[in-house]
C-alpha cells in the first residue's frame, strides 16, 4: 500500500468546501436518527411518548425536507459549486430548513391532537432543537465566512425573524404545549418582559455612571488597580443567587431603621437588592474595559496630542475616549449580556421579570412554561448583543478599520 | 464619588417608589410561587374585584421567605399562608400545638397578632403536610394504605425507594419524625434526593420509576397524586405538622376593610382536601390557566354576584 492511497489533507479539502457545514449536516442528520423530533403526553404533568422525525412529517414535507438536505450537502462540497455559491446557497436553504422544521412540528401538533383528550400536550423533541440550532449556526458560519457588512446580516435577521413570527401569528403553533402555556400567562407576559428590561436598564445605568470614572481612575493611578479589580473580582465570584439572598437581611435592617431610605425603595425583596446585585456584577467588565481601552491609546499619540497644544482636558476628551470607546463598549456589551441572563434570577426575590416564569414553571415541573421564561430571556441577549456589536463597529476609528 | 453616590442612590429611589406611591391605593394581593398559591391567590383577586375592590394582583411574587418578609414589611396586603408555618415564624417547631389543627390556628392567630399585627383567618379544612405516597400497584399488592403498613413493608424487607426533597429529608420535622413515629428507616439506597425538589418533581419520579423510585414524598392536597397513579399513606398517628391554607393579611388593611372575613372565609370553609386536589390538578396536570380554574370554582359555588 502506497501512502498516496489515503487521502491527504489536501485531497479532503479538494472534496470538502466547508468542513463546519459538513460537521453540522451531518450532526443535524445523526439528531434526527437517534433523537425523538416531538413528545405526546397523556397531560401536562408526565413526560410523552417519544416521536421520531419519520412518524411526524408527512409525505411531502419529508420530501421536502429530503431535498433541501441534499442542497445543503452540495453546498458543503467544494465541486461542482465554487465555496461562494455554496455559501449563497447554504443562505438560501439553511433558512428554508428551519422554517420547514418549525411548521412540521406545528402541523404534527394540530393533527395529533385532534383525536386526543383535550389535555394532552405535544412538545417539541431533541431531534427539532437540533435541526433548529445546527441551520441557525450554519448561517451564522456563511455569514462569517462571506465576510458579509453587519447590515446585510441584520437584514437577513430580521427577514427570517419577520417569516417565524408570521408562522406564530398565523396560529401554526397553537397547538403546541408551549403555545398552551403561552396563553396561560398571557397577560403577565409582557408586563414580564417589561419588568426584566426595566431591571436591566436601571442596573446598568448606575453601573455605567460608577464604572467609567473608575476606570479611568484605575488607568490614572496605577497603584489603586491591584485592589480595586480584585474587590471587583471578588463581587463576580460569589454566586448569583447567593448575592441575591444575602443582601435582603442587611437591605431590610436598613429599611427598617431609616425610613426615609425606605421610602425611597430601599428593601430587603423586590428591585431594590435584584438591581444592587446587578449593579456589584456589572462593575468588573465595566471597568475593567474601560482601563484597557485607555491603556490601549499609544503613548506617541498622546504625545503628539500633547505636542499640538492640547490641555488635559482636550486630550482626554478629543483623543483618549475616542480612541477607547470601541473597547469601552465592548465591555458594555459583555455586562448587557451577563445582565439580561442573570435578571432571571431576580424572580426569586419578588423582582418579577422573565424569570418568574423558569421558576413557576420548576415549581410544576412544566418544562415549557421553563423555555417560557429562558427563550425570550436568550433571544433578549441575542439581540442586545447584535445591537451593541453594530454600535462597536460604528465607533471604531475610520483609521483603524 | 459620594455625592455621585448619594443622588444615584436617590434617582434609583425615585424610579422604584413612582411604581410604589400610584399603587398604594389598591389591595396589593400576593401568593407563593406555587400551583396552590396562584389557585388561592386567583380566588382571592376575583373575590375582591367581585365586591368591587380596586385590586394590585403580586401573585406569584417568590418562595415563603420572600413574601413573609413583603407582608411584614408592608410591601403586600395579603396572601394564602399554612397555619403550620407558623412554627416556623414563631421559632417554636417543637412545640405540638402545631400537629394540631385547631390549636395550631390559635396559635398563630394569637402570636402574630400580637407580635406582628398580622390577622389570620379561619383556614380551610385541607391538611397540605408532607406525606408519602405509593405506587397505586404496589400499595394494592402489600395492602398499604397507612404509615403505619408502610412501617411494616419497609421493615419486612419491602423494596422501597423514595423520592423526596433534601429538606424532607433532613428536616427533624419530616421524615425523621416519621421514622421515629412509625419506627422505620430509610438507608441512603432508599432515598432518591432530589436537592431543592419540590412535589412536582418528586411525584414524577415516582410515577415514572426514575432511578427506581417507587413512592414520593408529597403534599396532602397537591394535585399529581391521584394522575400519576399514587396513594397517600395515612398519618394516623398525626406526626406531620398541621397546614391548613388561610388568607394572612395586615391590621391595618383588616381595619381599613372590615368586610375582607366575610368575603374571604365562607371560600376557604368549602376547600376540603378532595377539592383543592380537584382544583390543583386541572392547573398542574390539565394545564388550565389558575385563574380559569379559580374563577369557575367560585362560580359554580355561588361566590361570586
Amino acid at each position: 500500500m502506497t501512502v498516496n492511497a489515503i487521502p491527504t489533507g489536501d485531497q479532503a479539502r479538494r472534496l470538502v468546501a466547508n468542513r463546519v457545514l459538513l460537521t453540522l449536516w451531518v450532526a443535524a442528520l445523526l439528531g434526527c436518527v437517534w433523537l425523538p423530533f416531538a413528545a405526546m403526553a397523556p397531560n401536562r404533568l408526565v413526560s410523552g411518548e417519544a416521536i421520531n422525525l419519520a412518524a411526524a412529517l408527512t409525505t411531502w414535507q419529508a420530501a421536502t425536507l429530503a431535498l433541501l438536505a441534499l442542497l445543503l450537502a452540495l453546498a458543503a462540497l467544494a465541486r461542482p459549486l465554487s465555496a461562494e455559491q455554496g455559501l449563497r446557497l447554504t443562505l438560501a436553504v439553511a433558512p428554508l430548513t428551519l422554517l420547514l422544521t418549525l411548521y412540521a412540528l406545528g402541523d404534527y401538533a394540530a393533527r395529533a391532537l385532534v383525536e386526543a383528550s383535550p389535555v394532552a400536550r405535544v412538545s417539541q423533541g431533541a431531534a427539532f432543537w437540533v435541526l433548529v440550532f445546527c441551520t441557525l449556526l450554519m448561517i451564522v458560519d456563511a455569514f462569517q465566512r462571506l465576510r458579509a457588512p453587519l447590515w446585510v446580516g441584520g437584514a437577513y435577521g430580521l427577514a427570517l425573524a419577520a417569516a417565524i413570527a408570521g408562522l406564530f401569528a398565523s396560529g401554526q403553533f397553537n397547538a403546541l404545549s408551549i403555545l398552551r402555556e403561552y396563553f396561560n400567562i398571557q397577560d403577565a407576559f409582557i408586563a414580564q418582559l417589561l419588568t426584566h428590561l426595566r431591571l436591566v436598564a436601571l442596573a446598568l445605568t448606575p453601573a455605567l455612571a460608577i464604572g467609567l470614572p473608575l476606570g479611568l481612575l484605575a488607568h490614572r493611578r496605577p497603584a489603586l488597580r491591584g485592589s480595586l479589580f480584585g474587590t471587583l473580582n471578588f463581587f463576580q465570584t460569589i454566586p448569583s443567587i447567593a448575592l441575591f439572598a444575602l443582601l435582603v437581611a442587611p437591605l431590610s435592617a436598613l429599611g427598617d431603621s431609616f425610613p426615609l431610605l425606605r421610602a425611597l425603595g430601599i428593601k430587603g425583596i423586590g428591585a431594590a437588592p435584584a438591581i444592587i446585585a446587578l449593579i456589584m456584577y456589572s462593575l468588573l467588565p465595566v471597568v475593567r474595559n474601560t482601563h484597557a481601552g485607555f491603556a490601549g491609546v499609544a503613548a506617541a499619540t498622546l504625545e503628539a496630542a500633547r505636542g499640538m497644544g492640547m490641555t488635559r482636558r482636550q486630550v482626554l476628551w478629543r483623543v483618549e475616549i475616542p480612541l477607547a470607546l470601541p473597547v469601552i463598549l465592548s465591555g458594555l456589551r459583555i455586562v448587557t449580556v451577563q445582565a439580561i441572563g442573570l435578571t432571571v434570577v431576580a424572580a426569586l426575590i419578588g423582582a418579577g421579570g422573565l424569570g418568574a416564569f423558569v421558576f413557576q414553571g420548576l415549581g410544576q415541573y412544566a418544562i415549557d412554561l421553563v423555555l417560557l421564561g429562558a427563550v425570550p430571556t436568550i433571544a433578549l441577549a441575542v439581540i442586545a448583543d447584535f445591537l451593541l456589536q453594530i454600535l462597536v463597529a460604528i465607533s471604531r476609528p475610520a483609521g483603524g478599520r | 464619588m459620594a455625592r455621585m453616590g448619594k443622588s444615584l442612590g436617590l434617582a434609583v429611589g425615585v424610579a422604584l417608589t413612582l411604581g410604589q406611591v400610584m399603587a398604594a391605593d389598591p389591595l396589593r394581593v400576593a401568593s407563593k410561587v406555587d400551583t396552590e398559591g396562584a389557585l388561592l391567590g386567583n380566588m382571592l383577586i376575583a373575590l375582591l374585584e367581585d365586591a368591587g375592590y380596586p385590586v394590585e394582583n403580586k401573585l406569584q411574587l417568590g418562595p415563603t421567605n420572600i413574601v413573609r418578609t413583603a407582608l411584614l414589611e408592608g410591601e403586600i396586603d395579603l396572601y394564602p399562608e399554612y397555619t403550620g408555618n407558623g412554627a416556623f415564624f414563631s421559632n417554636t417547631t417543637d412545640d405540638k400545638a402545631w400537629k394540631d389543627a385547631e390549636a395550631g390556628y390559635r396559635k398563630v392567630r394569637d402570636w402574630d397578632r400580637e407580635k406582628n399585627g398580622i390577622v389570620w383567618l379561619e383556614p380551610a379544612p385541607a391538611n397540605n403536610t408532607w406525606a408519602i405516597a405509593v405506587k397505586q400497584s404496589l400499595a394494592e399488592k402489600n395492602d398499604l394504605s397507612s404509615m403505619a403498613d408502610f412501617s411494616q413493608w419497609v421493615n419486612d424487607g419491602g423494596g422501597v425507594k423514595l423520592a423526596a426533597s433534601a429538606e424532607f429529608v433532613e428536616s427533624q420535622a419530616a421524615l425523621p419524625s416519621f421514622q421515629e413515629a412509625y419506627g422505620f428507616t430509610l438507608s441512603q439506597d432508599q432515598l432518591l434526593v432530589l436537592s431543592g425538589g419540590n412535589t412536582a418533581a418528586t411525584i414524577r419520579a415516582a410515577a415514572e420509576g426514575t432511578s427506581g423510585t417507587n413512592a414520593a414524598m408529597v403534599y396532602g392536597t397537591d394535585g399529581a397524586i391521584k394522575p400519576a397513579g399514587l396513594k397517600v399513606m395515612e398519618d394516623t398517628q398525626g406526626v406531620q405538622m398541621v397546614y391548613e391554607p388561610t388568607v394572612a393579611m395586615r391590621e391595618q388593611v383588616l381595619e381599613a376593610n372590615p368586610q375582607l372575613p366575610e368575603l374571604f372565609e365562607p371560600v376557604f370553609a368549602s376547600l376540603d382536601r378532595e377539592t383543592l386536589q380537584e382544583l390543583n390538578s386541572k392547573i398542574q396536570v390539565d394545564g388550565l390557566p389558575a385563574k380559569q380554574v379559580a374563577r369557575d370554582y367560585l362560580e359554580a359555588n355561588g361566590f361570586l354576584d
